[in-house]
């Protein structure tokens, strides 16, 4: 079953007197459950092609459906909700709220989403942090942690809310291959077990060992087809 | 909410720097409108306090014919009416259970006349039985030289000011009768110049009023007085007895009642404005310019009076009467009932409050009052900017936490609540802190027991003592002062911060 239906998508930034096309018309579907990864050089429109399925940025033309749903219609608030109730973000650089402590941070989606109960939601948080092996570090702030325990928090906050969707812009990227390695087993570990669908951007070659699919990005395009 | 607080304090105390120039910011601004308004309520609580005990009482009853309530202080404006039926009055304010005192004075300007031949001067000539004036105000007044008036006797005591503003016209001291110069009372030029200095211990007085200006009175001086609080304002105001004050006003005095008028002033009344030639054709100097003069309402005097021994004194004309509630009493409420009163019995009357009656003066407090708010909004101004900008700068040095904040699901709203938490708490905590210090100040200062004789700083104490005071109004003002910056001080670094997109925090990494 589709969760993601891409046509046509087009991403055109302005440049000054010119215009950048960042995407060139991409079409491709997600399926429930895979493990997919982007892959091309850079400039190829990877984080902008997550950006736009993420609701992050808008498409110039074309459209994104997320299980029945177009998203290039939907208004801020819309897509904000989106966000918070459908999809998980990890992203290179972990982007972590510095002011609270770990736990705090993957209980940070839960208290927006008003759903829980105070302990609920410290309970869920706790289970994701001892699920991706911090449950010693739960009252550390996001500076007091290695790159490899705050990739392993992002995860947490991304996946707490039980998302339909897992978006991923090189989650490795900074990191050692030892501590990327073992974010990607995690990754792959949940993906098998909750059936969370996985979209990550990488161009590291050992990444794509984990993939089902893979979709290669050229210039804006897709470079030769679905994999 | 909870989580909102935890983040905006959290986000505090990481931009220590920030917060302490924003809250040092707030905690002054809160500091000086609190000690602000505590000076500006004690000057207008001691201004009431003085003006009602020392000169007006709660509420001045003046005659319907007034087409101003502002009749104590109006320079050139129309003479205060005569009111002509006092006894009735009296009645009235008798059965009043909220009344605790009453004054029925003469009050208008009378020209100050000069042998030397030189231009007529003006004064302020208060005229009352100095018995039941000093009942109604009593301690208001210090002699500075000879002594107070004797209860029947005629004369004047003089104010400093006033005494002061006779010399700078007409270059003669007045003492009082049988006293001598007291070099330290005496202007810095007249002390140099000792051997020129001219003495006078009376005064020549003529009715100042629209409807009579005939008749002129010569008064001793029986003493020089310093009025103990806002001697600047009153210091203007001559107190005589009330017999020469209407013989000088050409009004019916108690003593000499009668119901004829001379000829030559029924001649004078009816000439209105015309033929004033004729005027120096008589005895007669001065004619009023009015236009309608009602004979049957007012008394005039014969010039010539005979002498009667205990005599009615309330019989005669006065001008004002001055009342004094019960414990302040509720003064509108008792204004309205007076006047309802007034109404019923067709006594001619009404009743206004001290602040109407005095005019301008009840005014300052208010315009003083507001001068302040308005330079405090300044600092406020001031304080909003040097918020604003740092606040605005914090949000753009946040971009990647809000923009983050904003990819994992939270709303425009909730970056917005989160700046205005930080500023809340930060108002709370330091606007507090400023308030109540400032509190400390104002409850403190009355113990410093600063006086002042200078008559424009009493004027800014509200009498010669300063006692700054705070009312909870006062408190809830500031207290919304500080509500109002915070308000305003976040609309812009909201805005910038709602403004940063997701994909703001993803660009800038």
């Amino acid at each position: 079953m589709n969760i993601i239906e891409i046509r046509g998508l087009k991403k055109d930034y302005p440049l000054g007197a010119t215009t950048v096309h960042a995407l060139r018309g991409v079409d491709f579907v997600v399926n429930e459950g895979e493990f997919l990864s982007v892959v091309g050089p850079s400039g190829s429109g990877k984080t902008t092609l997550l950006n736009v399925i993420g609701c992050i940025d808008f498409a110039t033309e074309g459209s994104v459906k997320i299980g029945e749903v177009d998203i290039t219609s939907m208004n801020d608030r819309q897509v904000t909700d989106l966000r918070l109730n459908k999809i998980g973000f990890i992203f290179q650089t972990f982007n972590l709220i510095a002011v609270l402590d770990t736990v705090e941070n993957v209980e940070f989606p839960l208290l927006l989403m008003k759903k829980h109960s105070k302990s609920e939601v410290r309970k869920k948080a706790q289970e994701m942090l001892e699920k991706v092996g911090l449950k010693e570090y739960i009252k550390h702030r996001p500076a007091e942690l290695s790159g490899g325990q705050r990739q392993r928090v992002a995860i947490a906050r991304a996946l707490v809310t039980n998302p339909d969707i897992v978006l991923a812009d090189e989650p490795t990227a900074n990191l050692d291959s030892v501590t990327g390695a073992s974010i990607l087993e995690l990754m792959k570990e949940i993906n098998n077990t909750e059936k969370t669908t996985f979209i990550f951007s990488t161009h590291d070659a050992n990444v794509l060992k984990y993939a089902h699919k893979i979709v290669k990005l050229k210039d804006g395009a897709i470079a030769d087809g679905e994999n | 909410m909870e989580l909102i607080f935890k983040i905006a304090w959290r986000n505090i105390q990481r931009h220590k720097g920030k917060s302490i120039v924003i809250g040092a910011i707030l905690f002054i601004g809160a500091l000086l409108m609190t000690v602000g308004n505590g000076v500006i309520s004690g000057m207008e609580k001691g201004l009431t306090q003085n003006i009602i005990e020392s000169f007006t009482g709660h509420i001045v009853l003046i005659s319907d014919k007034n087409e101003s309530d502002s009749v104590l202080l109006s320079m050139m404006g129309k003479a205060v009416e005569p009111i002509n039926n006092y006894p009735a009055i009296k009645k009235i304010l008798l059965e009043q259970s909220d009344i605790e005192k009453f004054l029925p004075v003469g009050k208008n300007m009378a020209i100050t006349l000069y042998e030397s031949g030189m231009a007529p001067g003006f004064a302020f000539l208060l005229g009352v039985d100095i018995e039941e004036y000093k009942k109604m105000f009593p301690d208001n007044i210090t002699v500075i030289e000879g002594r107070m008036l004797e209860k029947g006797e005629k004369g004047i005591v003089i104010p400093t000011s006033a005494r002061k503003e006779y010399f700078d016209y007409t270059n003669i001291w007045l003492i009082p009768e049988g006293g001598v110069v007291v070099k330290e009372n005496l202007p810095e030029d007249a002390k140099k110049n000792m051997n020129e200095l001219i003495t006078k211990d009376n005064a020549v007085f003529m009715g100042s009023t629209e409807s009579n200006t005939t008749t002129d009175i010569r008064l001793g001086v029986k003493g020089v007085v310093k009025y103990k609080a806002l001697n600047t304002i009153w210091g203007h105001f001559t107190i005589g007895d009330i017999e020469s004050y209407r013989e000088c006003m050409g009004y019916f005095s108690a003593q000499d009642k009668v119901s004829e008028l001379p000829k030559e002033k029924k001649e004078l009344l009816s000439m209105k404005n015309e033929n004033l030639d004729s005027l120096f054709g008589s005895e007669s100097m001065f004619v009023s310019s009015a236009g309608k003069v009602d004979v049957s309402e007012i008394d005039f005097k014969k010039k010539e009076s005979v002498k009667k021994e205990n005599i009615n004194l309330e019989t005669g004309v006065y001008n004002l009467v001055f009342v004094k509630l019960k414990n302040g009493g509720t003064l509108k409420s008792e204004v309205k009932k007076l006047n309802d009163i007034f109404k019923a019995n067709k006594i001619g009357i009404r009743a206004v409050t001290w602040k109407k009656a005095a005019g301008a003066i009840g005014s300052m407090t208010t315009i003083i009052k507001g001068a302040l708010f308005l330079f405090v909004m300044f600092l406020f101004l001031v304080a909003i900017i040097i918020i604003v900008n740092t606040l605005s700068m914090a949000a753009l040095e946040r971009t990647s936490e809000i923009g983050m904040m904003r990819v994992v699901g939270a709303r425009k709203e909730f970056i917005s609540r989160m700046f205005f938490g930080e500023t809340a708490i930060l108002s709370i905590i330091f606007g507090c802190a400023g308030i109540l210090c400032g509190i400390i100040i104002v409850k403190l200062l009355p113990f410093f027991n600063i006086t002042s004789q200078n008559d424009m700083i009493q004027l800014l104490f509200g009498g010669n003592k300063f006692q700054p005071f705070l009312s909870i109004t006062d408190i809830g003002l500031t207290v919304g002062q500080l509500v109002l910056v915070t308000f305003i001080a976040v609309i812009y670094p909201i805005k910038v911060a709602k403004s940063v997109t997701p994909l703001d925090a993803i660009s800038r990494e």
